[in-house]
């Protein structure tokens, strides 16, 4: 009874976040011309984890650097090893790192015009 | 212009202390100072390039100095508003095609391709350039030497940044998405690289340069350079081959070289290494940032788009290859129907010169020869024109396709792809309405 409760729990909950997450996705910004001038993270688009990639790549580079092209999940894992291995960034933390990729694959993925 | 992004002093100032976290990995200690198990401490330190010897007192939150000074000495504003800003830390710019109308690239028309810092002019009087590695004899000139101790020449030279077209393939490669405007044609003035070699004496053993600048990294670490290529020992021997000391008549502007550069004409730009200071001629090739991997190297066999390639199957891109622009009318133009009108650009093909240009205004389906300049000197890129009469009111557009003195042509379609997406030399197309 606990664990079929718990199943429905999971159900609503799953039904819940959906709404939401396909509305976000219909209006999902896929270009940087649309994201808001005033957005703090400008030009990055919205999204969980948009501060985590700001702050990681500022230090060096401009953010254009990072939006002027999507990439598939892979090309964006490659990247964040090679600015690690070969352009001294700072290594981030095991999750930190999952939330920056997370970000990335979603965010400026292959869809992302630029 | 782009709008400018919050830098590090700003974002300092909104959360101190998660901004330290999230740029240096920093944690501070209980007492919010100093570093948490040195968390950050490495980092901060080789954004800053060097230690910090009282670390452990620096307060959690406190931007270190260094990095709320800005270098400004280069501005947007010293290029042509039509310029295409595709980044501005580095800074990397391209020219609209419009803007490759001159025979002779002005400066503020000329594409930009930082790879670190657009660094504070060094004074000509610092300035030193040496020369080492399998040389007889270890050179160390200054300025006044270039300026006195060296013939001088002066010619146009095309210099193309190896990725211009790269926003052509599909999938797009990494790195700036560059349309066609990263070339320029400027007319430099300085010494052979070859006549400085000779009085260093070329070892048998000397196969290889590698070039070496005052730009820093833009991680901020002294001890890793911004990009350092070379050539292979036949280039740089080419007479066309020089350390730049003017543009245009001019000193070198500082995001073109200041004081002094390599201009080796031809073959992707980052051969031509600005802001010199060091030739390190080598007996192999050379291994610097920007000759390994896949940076500046292409396939050694056709791949299907996307491939992962092995980096042993990879080879460094020699001479650029042939290529064309339409320079007028501007994109999306509106002209009579009936009446004639001109158009018209430029070609070039690295090492190669063009022999023959053609235009379409039908997709491709006839083409007609255009009239082609001679290049006013080798490397020079050559001007093309034709006379057109858009037969009704419409919508078209113009292709051009070039042909070298090798027969090599431009495709109608993206050539190649490769993993970082250089030499796309597609035909260029630009559409105008006849009304």
């Amino acid at each position: 009874m606990k664990k079929l409760t718990s199943l429905c729990g999971a159900a609503l909950a799953a039904l819940l976040l959906a709404a939401p997450m396909q509305a976000s996705a219909e209006e999902r910004i896929t270009s940087s011309a649309d994201v808001p001038e005033d957005f703090e993270f400008h030009p990055l688009p919205p999204g969980e984890g948009v501060d985590e990639v700001y702050y990681g790549c500022i230090a060096c580079h401009s953010l254009r650097t990072v939006t002027n092209t999507g990439f598939s999940r892979r090309v964006w894992d490659e990247l964040l090893d090679w600015m690690v291995e070969d352009q001294g960034m700072m290594e981030p933390e095991p999750e930190v790192r999952e939330i920056m990729l997370d970000y990335l694959a979603t965010y400026l993925g292959e869809d992302w015009e630029g | 212009m782009p709008k400018k992004e919050r830098g590090l002093v700003e974002l300092y100032h909104d959360d101190p202390e998660r901004a330290e976290y999230l740029v240096f990995g920093r944690k501070a200690g209980p007492d919010r100072r100093g570093f948490l198990k040195g968390a950050g401490l490495a980092s901060m330190g080789a954004v800053l390039g060097t230690t910090i010897p009282f670390s452990a007192n620096m307060p959690a939150g406190l931007m270190p100095a260094a990095l709320a000074e800005t270098v400004d000495d280069f501005t947007f504003d010293a290029k042509h508003a039509d310029m295409i800003v595709h980044n501005d830390r580095p800074v990397n710019i391209e020219a609209a095609a419009h803007l490759l109308d001159d025979d002779v690239t002005p400066f503020d028309k000329h594409f930009i391709r930082n790879n670190g810092t657009m660094p504070a002019p060094m004074s000509k009087s610092d300035w030193r350039l040496k020369i080492d590695g399998e040389v007889n004899e270890e050179l160390e000139l200054s300025y006044d030497q270039l300026m006195n101790d060296f013939e001088h020449v002066t010619m146009r030279a095309q210099l193309e940044c190896g990725g211009n077209g790269r926003a052509g393939f599909n999938p797009t490669p990494r790195g700036n998405p560059w349309t066609i405007g990263a070339i320029g044609n400027s007319e430099w003035t300085g010494v052979r690289l070859s006549d400085i070699l000779r009085r260093a004496g070329l070892k048998p053993s000397a196969v290889y340069t590698g070039h070496y600048s005052y730009d820093e990294h833009l991680s901020g670490d002294p001890d890793r350079p911004s990009i350092s290529r070379g050539g292979p020992i036949d280039k740089m021997m080419d007479p066309h081959t020089i350390i730049a000391i003017k543009m245009n008549g001019e000193d070198i502007p500082i995001e073109h070289g200041y004081p002094a550069r390599v201009v080796a004409p031809g073959w992707a730009g980052s051969v031509s290494q600005k802001w010199v200071t060091r030739i390190w001629v080598r007996d192999r090739e050379h291994d610097g940032p920007g000759m390994t991997g896949l940076s500046y190297r292409i396939p050694r066999f056709p791949v299907a788009p996307d491939t992962e390639v092995p980096h042993e199957d990879m080879m460094v891109m020699g001479s650029m290859i042939v290529k064309s622009a339409i320079t007028n009318p501007v994109a999306g133009a509106e002209v009579r129907a009936g009446a004639p009108f001109e158009i018209r650009g430029q070609a070039w093909a690295g090492d190669n010169h063009v022999v023959r240009m053609e235009t379409s205004i039908d997709f491709g389906a006839t083409w007609q020869t255009a009239e082609l300049h001679a290049p006013h000197n080798r490397y020079s890129w050559q001007r093309w024109k034709q006379t057109i009469i858009p037969p009704q009111a419409g919508y078209y557009e113009v292709w051009s396709r070039a042909t070298d003195n090798q027969g090599n042509s431009q495709p109608m379609v993206v050539p190649g792809w490769n993993p970082r997406g250089y030499l796309n030399n597609a035909c260029h197309r630009i559409h105008f309405t006849a009304v």
